[in-house]
């Protein structure tokens, strides 16, 4: 059995089967027979198809992944912005203020050290602060013995405009066999309150020489 | 026709032709229908929604081309060829039905763009139109390996014959 002309393919006669809608198809097999043939085995045939399985979809490793690394890295830098700083030995925070700094000169017998934190009877220390500039700062100094309920204060309240290394008017001596804190305490609006230091002043501790 | 959506629409929609298709090929239903099966489950994970019956078809092709150029299977194809009901013939290569016998010869000396035009034009009964449009080339160049593959074949028959 031959085609009458170009025989049609079989994929056209396929999609024509499914619903083409070919008009130019189905003129031609209403006069071909060959090709009605094949439309009709076509029609006439049943395909047993084995199931086909489809398994879930899953998530790429990598898809998982850079959403967690994204949220540890950006849980990382908020640990990083808001972790409570260690309280380090002579800096605080001051609301309003910033970061400040406190520092001490030990005077003995005439020499002049800056990098000591020692002392003995007969020594001097004059305060030196460190703070954000221009600022005028209301300033009291506070020296605790370890142990004790209260403080001293060497230095009468003052005023000071901020900037590096402010030398403090005045100078004290500790005496005594225990540790000491030695205290800076900052305050924008009036003179400090005189109580006992707390963690937002900026405080060192002078020992003993042994 | 609409591309369809997943692979389980289009393995229910197109399996049946696409089966048929191989069978052409392979004469058998149950290697065709694990040529088709198979090309779905390899289809799955890398599945996009372009997927419609032309390009399946050529998928097809393909996979019963890598069968048929298997010489362990080869020859099971050529002995159930020689059992089997002629196939319905209606586009011939010079008077002849292009069956795997000859298929499997010409793939030892055509390569994969020549096999191709001839599974379409002798299997699937494809004008030079549609080869150009399945395969994406010219037709110009559709005619050119027609030529190539006519040459091919006088020259098998011709060592046949010698």
């Amino acid at each position: 059995m031959n085609c009458i002309g170009e025989p049609i393919s079989w994929l056209r006669l396929e999609r024509f089967a499914l619903g083409g809608g070919d008009v130019a198809i189905r003129d031609h097999v209403a006069t071909c027979a060959a090709c009605r043939h094949c439309l009709d085995e076509i029609e006439r045939d049943v395909v047993a198809l084995p199931p086909l399985v489809v398994p879930a979809k899953r998530r790429r490793w990598w898809k998982l992944a850079l959403p967690i690394a994204g949220a540890l890295a950006a849980a990382a830098v908020l640990l990083l912005v808001l972790r409570p700083r260690p309280h380090q030995e002579g800096f605080a925070s001051v609301k309003g203020l910033g970061e400040v700094q406190l520092d001490v000169v030990r005077e003995r017998g005439g020499v002049i050290r800056e990098d000591v934190r020692t002392f003995a009877p007969g020594d001097r220390f004059k305060v030196i602060v460190t703070c954000p500039p221009a600022r005028p700062v209301w300033l009291d100094v506070a020296v605790v013995e370890a142990g004790a309920r209260s403080a001293d204060y060497p230095l009468a309240p003052t005023r000071i405009v901020c900037g590096n290394r402010i030398v403090v008017p005045g100078a004290f001596t500790v005496t005594g066999d225990k540790p000491n804190r030695v205290c800076a305490r900052f305050a924008i609006a009036g003179e400090p309150a005189r109580l006992l230091p707390a963690a937002t002043d900026a405080c060192i501790t002078l020992r003993p020489d042994q | 026709m609409e591309p369809a959506s997943d692979p389980q629409t289009a393995y229910r929609a197109y399996g049946p032709a696409l089966v048929r298709k191989a069978e052409r090929l392979l004469r058998s239903r149950e290697d065709a229908i694990d040529v088709v099966h198979a090309l779905f489950a390899d289809l799955i994970p890398r599945w996009s929604k372009d997927v419609d019956l032309p390009y399946l078809y050529r998928a097809v092709t393909n996979r019963c081309l890598n069968v048929v150029r298997d010489r362990g299977t080869r020859a099971r194809l050529l002995e159930r060829e020689q059992q089997a009901a002629a196939p319905v013939g209606r586009v011939r290569l010079d008077e002849h039905i292009v069956g795997v016998g000859l298929i499997a010869a010409l793939a030892d000396r055509l390569d994969e763009g020549h096999l191709e035009v001839l599974v379409a034009r002798f299997v699937d009964d494809m004008t030079q139109d549609e080869i150009a449009e399945q395969l994406g080339v010219s037709r110009k160049t559709v005619g050119r390996r027609l030529e190539r593959i006519r040459d091919e074949v006088i020259a098998l028959r011709a060592e046949a014959a010698g």
